[in-house]
């Protein structure tokens, strides 16, 4: 059955695949995690305001990046970034992006709406009297939810969150458009190269599914043991 | 120390409050009470200005609470309050919950509230329980440990929305002590609580509420003795003869 095919093309390109691509996906993914998270609580916080402004703001820019598909905002932004950043800094001409941090600046944008969804629940899901009791104590706003919400939402959310992140892992293969070279990216180079498209493919798809099912495994784990005991 | 004038409230159109007047003195005890509904616990929710009000004025120690000016986590560190349920903070080990406000809010160094935060527990019995989590104590020593957090704060008045209502009827007395205990030693004190004995115990004064009204402000035996008002009656027959 797998006569004709060349496996030993992977073993070949292995130290390509993950030191070039791997090392790629990984940090992407990590660095729009991290600042994804933060700015979604940010978002979150935003969304929850009583004051209207800023609660409108924050849901129309979570509506938007949920209403649009991630392909397109990654194209939009690689183009966009350069002329935005120009402007920001007042330059005359377009700024240089690298795809990596165009990518970077894209995907923690892009998720920062869904982590935002994510600590929004788990904001709400802490009973009011946590707030009283932190005011009472004449907490401030911001002492409150640094010392007494968050803490609490963020650990309750957690599993909730990796498994965005599973996700997040998973989408960042959607930089081949502005074709950087990722994981899948630097497997499409090699199986274009040699012309071993369904090794090299298969390869992908198994590293994938190892990698998201093991992590998948640990937020099951995770689960039981670090929610808040009330 | 804490003085109510014409204070009204609506939820959108529903009025939960309607010209609520009422002093308490310094070293005072007032027991507020009344059915489920009536706005115990959102009349004492506006005095450290948890929740807001439409109309009239609240003043504690002088300052008022409605007046957008006023520095409102300021005043509240001035005042404790203890809860219905606790409200302790699950993340945090019983000292924690203890020296969070002392350093966070009066800036006392770490040295200063950890002993502090020793004393208070000694006092209401748990030093012991220190370095457990809430959810370790039972809802008695939960309570003990709130009224413990607040005191931490050298309060110039105490505020008890409910603090033996969820309470198993065992773990009652334990709490009730302790607010007795402070009460004696002449804390100013506003208590929400149909615990009708720790009223006729150290009370002072009693309010009854219905619909939103304070329909009788009596002193103690005045209230137990004769009340005036049917509603009151009615009420106090209900819950004092079983």
């Amino acid at each position: 059955m797998f006569a004709g095919y060349d496996f030993d093309v992977i073993q070949r390109s292995l130290p390509y695949l993950f030191r070039d691509g791997m090392t790629f996906t990984v940090t992407l993914t990590l660095i729009a995690m991290s600042g994804g998270i933060v700015f979604g609580t940010l978002l979150a916080m935003m969304r929850l305001s009583s004051f209207t402004p800023l609660s409108a703001l924050s849901g129309g820019y979570v509506n938007l990046m949920r209403s649009v598909p991630l392909v397109l905002v990654i194209f939009w932004f690689f183009f966009l970034v350069p002329y935005i950043g120009a402007w920001a800094i007042g330059a005359n001409e377009p700024i240089r992006v690298g795809a990596f941090w165009s990518a970077a600046i894209t995907f923690t944008m892009f998720e920062a709406a869904y982590y935002c969804e994510i600590m929004r629940a788990g904001i709400q899901s802490i009973p009011r009297g946590q707030v009283w009791s932190g005011y009472a104590l004449g907490l401030d706003y911001w002492q409150t939810m640094g010392h007494i919400v968050l803490p609490q939402a963020f650990r309750n959310m957690v599993p909730v969150l990796l498994t965005q992140t599973i996700i997040l892992f998973q989408d960042t293969s959607l930089v081949y458009v502005i074709s950087a070279t990722d994981f899948l990216g630097a497997a499409s180079k090699i199986a274009n190269r040699d012309y071993r498209l369904v090794e090299m493919y298969t390869f992908v798809a198994v590293v994938y599914f190892i990698i998201s099912y093991a992590l998948s495994q640990v937020v099951r784990r995770l689960q039981d043991r670090i929610a808040v005991i009330r | 120390m804490i003085s109510l004038k014409n204070v009204a409230k609506w939820y959108g159109s529903f009025q939960v409050l309607a010209d609520c007047s009422t002093e308490v003195a310094k070293g005072e005890v007032v027991v507020v009470c009344g059915p489920s509904g009536s706005g115990k616990s959102t009349l004492i929710k506006c005095v450290n200005g948890l929740e807001p009000f439409q109309k009239g004025e609240i003043t504690v120690d002088g300052i008022s609470v409605g007046d957008p000016k006023t520095n409102l986590p300021k005043l509240r560190s001035r005042v404790g309050m203890v809860f219905q349920h606790f409200e302790l903070f699950p993340h945090m080990t019983v000292m924690q919950n203890l020296t969070l406000g002392q350093v966070k809010v009066l800036g006392r160094s770490r040295e200063e509230a950890l002993q502090k935060g020793m004393k208070l527990l000694e006092r209401v019995g748990l030093s012991a329980h220190k370095d457990k989590f809430p959810a370790q104590l039972s809802g008695g020593q939960q309570q003990r440990v709130a009224i413990a957090r607040a005191l931490s704060m050298d309060p110039i008045a105490m505020l008890f929305d409910e603090p033996t209502s969820a309470l198993d009827p065992e773990m009652i007395n334990e709490v009730l002590d302790v607010m007795v205990e402070l009460a004696k030693e002449g804390m100013t004190m506003m208590v929400v609580t149909h615990e009708m004995g720790f009223a006729r115990k150290v009370a002072r004064r009693v309010i009854f509420m219905d619909a939103g009204r304070i329909v009788e402000d009596a002193g103690k035996e005045e209230f137990f003795g004769t009340p005036r008002s049917e509603r009151a009656q009615l009420f106090l027959s209900k819950i004092l003869h079983h």
